[in-house]
């Protein structure tokens, strides 16, 4: 099962040839005409939401766009976007969110994981006790979140100050924001809690015993069987984990609207990022730019940058995916 | 050594009672302040004084709470739809015909998945604007009769496991491609297209970005995701109707999960193991 | 991968959608003889039947009872037209709207901020035409309200009552204090009315000087000491004019004196500023900054509506005593999108709400909004409390002024804003290089914006 986990082989030839390693010798002539034909919505979806956005996005980013007029203005948008102060701190939240909320969210997962692994009882209740965060609709948890955190009215600052504990401002210090929202990714790690739960528990027992009877400590068993034996399913959650801190929106969007107060009644604006620009991701930067600022060019060399940070991340992966697999 | 065990098994069953009770902590004081006057919501005081079970009716008549729910279903259900029409043939086809391109097809699977929505998201709006189909949930079921890159990549991986002898005895019994499809790999592959079909769900179900994109001024339009987020500030009312409404979104989803517990965690581990 | 023809394909596309968004409009306003002399009599009939939408920002349910009550007052007169509206809209959508092609035929606002953006791109149809051929004088409104209604000579939008910004105080808590003329007696006596427990929260404040609670943006405080927002060339005069300086200084000494975090704290303890539970309400702050609809949403809450309060301008800057009754205002405008379906009927919904006395002295008697023509601000049956009646002299005030009318108002008034948070909470070291960098953000996207 593991063996078909693969994602990218580690080389690849060019002109797409089976490899020698997979011989195919009931290759009948006509798959490629019916691969294309079972393929064909597939690569009009492809042309259609993908080539020609991504060309089409390279264009207005040379141009003043507002939906009304059209204008040529070169490279404008391309400097102002590179002496924007909130695209670099919007670039670096992102960067944070990739750095230390992905690895978070993994590490705790495995962590529970492997408690919830050793527990022989009641690891079925506590199972679904955990589980159950990750069901809760994104929007309304990051709502309750901002409510329970809130320094004067919330709960948990109530609850810390029993225990003598002066807590922090959270959704509205800057520097407690993110953090605040890495905490919200942990109560809903059930997903990956789950994930990791079934691959430890694949993992052969026996192979624990050997290592026990030469004497291996746990940390030595958790370093040469566990962690070999599900690095493809560490792997996976890190890639999605990736992906989705890249396009990063509602968690942040919805945390400082609510935590700033900002109404949504008419005659009010609400500019993403509260507190200082401190939840600001690019989707969000993009999205204000373009959708509520109709800057759309500018929004469009937003959106490249964009693009440039998640094909970045994407190479970096599967790179280190297909040295995984040569490992293994 | 006895002891040694002893004191691990109850620090190990301390500490995951520990994490239950913060994981169970949040939804418990929601539901407490669900049930509190607006003026105590606005306290630090965690237990109501007064049970005010009548906040969930008001939610109702301050919110379209249930067209929301409605709307947010028929595109979550929909696009659902769609996408495993589209994407289960294209993983087919991956899967299983060996053709020139093959791996290219299959980066670009992976490229698009890895791509954030919002890249595309100017000119794509600009189409949708130009078609008239702006200010209703289309522009977000539409393309997914186009196949779902991440539905397709998690797909193809479960599909390349099903051995070649299978498909290969059903073409000698001279099975044509889609009689393959519908007799051979599907009945096989059950427990994936259930998985895809989850997390499409899931995913159109907790999707704001979208909505706030395309669904319109008309709240009648709205999905619970946009509804929710503009809830608070939109209808003047306090947390504790807020906190009624988060409540009142959420359990459908647990009630559906507590009957259905298997398909999703097997569902869920799935994806992870097929990754 | 051969991706040419798929490029080829996507540029025709791109020809294709470039441009505009949306489908063909109608022809625009003043582009055929208006079917009315003079919008009443039996001219009326003139046009066709039809059903108009109308978008407006009013939420509550006596707002909106109020407004559709105008509406009513215009459906009489021109039975054969039909009014659907949708009520708490805001801008975003109102412009995304418009800009995506699927534009109502009437839309208001509450906030002047994006008039410039929607009269200088045509979001919003250039009024003048019908204007000159239904004879009206512009000389009914009053300056303010005209200024902020057109941007470079092009007027797309008519107001529709105004706002205006001054200090209401809680008369119980004020501990039989006046009202404060100046900056430094509001400080003096924001110190003597606050209250605080014994751990040094505050349980009552006197006035809250941050930026960040409800009504206190730069646009409302600035009047008070006379700010200027921009330059004659549209640039950004935040940093250059010492009174901004004058503003935040003073405003910095207080948040600490009560201490940012303590002030924080309390601020986020505070209640909705459109529910029930508004600090002013429940005694929790003596002095505010708000708009004159206050004084309706006090009267119409069955809480609040006893409380013994008073209200009068804002302080002024102590060394400028000549800006005493003066203040901020603004108001409702409310215009004829592109792409509107019925352009003339959505004129005729237009002209009526904004300069039929009538129709505007009750709909400004139901909000206790100010009227924004000279006929009903006089109009004999206009209620002129004297809570009211303060800020009928706000508005009239010479001094007075509004937030000029710029392309990018929102995004300005954002950088300002974000400046003054860091400014507020004490990370801001050298002002004038902080203020420079406002300026900077602001001209840098003026230059973006194309002028």
């Amino acid at each position: 099962m593991m063996a078909s986990t693969r994602t990218a082989p580690p080389r690849r030839r060019r002109g797409g040839a089976p490899s020698p390693a997979a011989p195919s010798p009931h290759r009948r002539r006509g798959e490629g005409a019916r691969a294309l034909l079972w393929l064909s919505p597939w690569i009009i979806g492809v042309a259609v939401f993908f080539v020609y956005p991504l060309l089409s996005t390279v264009y207005f980013s040379f141009h003043r766009y507002d939906l009304f007029t059209l204008e040529f203005v070169g490279l404008d948008n391309y400097r102002y976007a590179f002496s924007d102060a909130r695209v670099l701190q919007s670039a670096l939240n992102t960067l944070w969110l990739v750095v230390f909320m992905v690895p978070a969210q993994v590490l705790f997962a495995l962590g529970v994981a492997q408690l919830l692994a050793k527990l022989k009882r009641g690891g079925g209740i506590l199972r679904t006790i955990f589980y159950l965060p990750s069901l809760v609709p994104v929007v309304a948890g990051t709502v309750a979140f901002v409510y329970l955190l809130n320094p004067a009215t919330g709960p948990v600052n109530q609850v810390l100050a029993w225990f003598g504990i002066t807590g922090p401002d959270w959704f509205g210090s800057a520097a407690w924001a993110k953090p605040s929202l890495t905490l919200l990714a942990l109560w809903g790690a059930g997903n990956t809690i789950m994930i990791f739960l079934a691959a430890l528990l694949d993992v052969p027992r026996h192979l624990y015993e050997a290592a026990a009877i030469d004497g291996a400590g746990a940390w030595r068993q958790f370093r040469s069987i566990t962690l070999p034996m599900i690095s493809p399913v560490l792997m996976f959650s890190a890639v999605t984990g990736v992906i989705y801190a890249v396009q990063y929106f509602t968690q942040a969007m919805i945390a400082s609207r609510v935590a700033s107060g900002a109404t949504d009644s008419a005659g009010s604006t609400f500019t993403p990022g509260y507190p200082d620009g401190s939840l600001l991701t690019l989707p969000q930067h993009l999205f204000h730019t373009g959708f509520r600022d109709w800057s759309m060019g500018l929004a469009c060399v937003h959106a490249l940058l964009l693009f440039a940070v998640a094909m970045l991340f994407t190479l970096i992966l599967l790179r280190r995916f297909g040295k995984a697999e040569v490992a293994s | 050594m006895r002891l040694r065990r002893r004191l691990m098994w109850i620090a190990r069953h301390a500490l995951a009672i520990a994490l239950a009770l913060m994981f169970l902590g949040p939804i418990v004081l929601v539901a407490l302040t669900a049930l509190m006057t607006d003026e105590q919501a606005l306290t630090s005081t965690l237990w109501p004084e007064r049970w005010n079970w009548s906040n969930f009716a008001d939610v109702f008549t301050h919110s379209e709470l249930l067209t929301w729910t409605v709307n947010t279903f028929v595109y979550a259900s929909l696009a659902t739809l769609f996408m495993l029409v589209s994407s289960i043939p294209a993983a087919y086809a991956l899967a299983r015909f060996r053709f020139r391109g093959r791996k290219t097809a299959f980066l670009v699977v992976i490229s698009t998945m890895m791509l954030p929505p919002q890249v595309v998201a100017v000119p794509i709006y600009l189409v949708w604007a130009r078609l008239d189909l702006t200010d209703s949930l289309w522009p977000l079921i539409l393309p997914m009769l186009f196949g779902d890159a991440f539905s397709i990549f998690l797909l193809r991986q479960f599909l390349i496991t099903i051995p070649r002898e299978y498909t290969e005895a059903a073409t000698v019994d001279g099975c044509s491609d889609v009689q393959i499809l519908f007799r051979v790999i599907l009945p096989m592959a059950r427990p994936a297209v259930a998985a895809v079909a989850l997390f499409s769900f899931f995913y159109c179900w907790n999707d704001y970005y979208g909505p706030l994109l395309y669904a319109g001024v008309d709240q009648e339009g709205w999905t619970l995701s946009l509804g929710l987020a503009t809830f608070k500030a939109f209808h003047s009312v306090q947390w504790n109707l807020t906190m009624a409404a988060t409540l009142l979104v959420t359990a459908p989803v647990i009630i559906v999960f507590l009957f259905a517990q298997r398909v999703f965690i097997e569902g869920v581990t799935l994806t992870g193991v097929k990754g | 991968m051969r991706f040419v023809p798929l490029a080829a394909a996507g540029l025709l596309a791109l020809s294709l959608t470039a441009c505009t968004a949306g489908k063909e409009a109608p022809p625009p306003l003043g582009a055929q003889p208006g079917p009315t002399a003079n919008g009443t009599g039996p001219a009326a009939d003139a046009l066709p039947p039809a059903t108009l939408e109308l978008w407006h920002g009013f939420s509550t349910d006596v707002e909106t009872k109020a407004f559709e009550e105008a509406v009513a007052g215009f459906t009489k007169k021109f039975p054969q037209i039909k009014v659907t509206m949708k009520k708490g809209v805001q801008d975003d959508r109102i412009t995304q709207a418009i800009r995506g092609g699927k534009a109502p035929d009437v839309a208001a606002s509450f906030t002047t901020d994006n008039v410039a953006q929607w009269c200088k791109s045509g979001a919003f149809q250039n009024l003048t035409p019908v204007i000159e051929q239904d004879g009206i004088d512009l000389g009914v409104l009053p300056a303010a309200s005209r200024a902020y209604t057109e941007f470079e000579g092009k007027r797309c939008m008519m107001p529709l009552l105004a706002d205006a910004y001054g200090l209401y105080y809680n008369k119980a808590l004020m501990k039989g204090a006046q009202p404060p003329k100046t900056l430094s007696e509001l400080t003096e006596l924001t110190k003597k009315l606050t209250v605080r427990d014994a751990d040094g929260n505050i349980e009552v404040a006197g006035f809250i000087p941050s930026f960040q609670y409800y009504e206190n943006s730069p646009s409302h405080l600035g009047p008070m000491v006379g700010a200027k927002w921009y330059n004659d060339d549209g640039t950004s005069a935040i940093g250059s004019d010492p009174a901004w300086k004058q503003l935040l200084r003073w405003q910095k000494e207080l948040v600490d004196w009560y201490g940012y975090d303590k002030l924080e704290k309390f601020r986020k303890g505070l209640g909705d500023e459109w529910g029930a539970e508004h600090p002013f309400f429940e005694g929790k702050v003596a002095m505010i900054l708000d708009g004159e609809w206050r004084n309706a949403m006090i009267a119409n809450d069955p809480d609040a509506k006893d409380m013994d309060y008073g209200t009068a301008p804002l302080p002024v800057a102590d060394d400028k005593p000549d800006l005493y009754g003066s203040g901020f205002t603004a108001g409702t405008v409310i215009g004829v999108p592109r792409g509107a379906a019925h352009p003339q009927h959505a004129w005729e919904l237009v002209k009526h709400l904004t300069t039929d006395t009538g129709s505007l002295v009750t709909l400004s008697n139901a909000l206790r909004n100010v009227p924004t023509t000279r006929a009903a601000m006089e109009h004999p049956d206009l209620a002129r409390d004297d809570d009211f009646a303060t800020f009928l002299g706000i508005f009239t005030h010479p001094k007075t002024s509004t937030l000029p009318a710029n392309v990018n108002s929102v995004f300005n008034q954002d950088a300002f804003s974000t400046f003054l948070t860091q400014w507020e909470k004490g990370a801001v070291k050298d002002l004038d290089a902080g203020l420079a960098g406002v300026d900077k953000r602001i001209d840098d996207k003026l230059k973006l914006s194309g002028g």
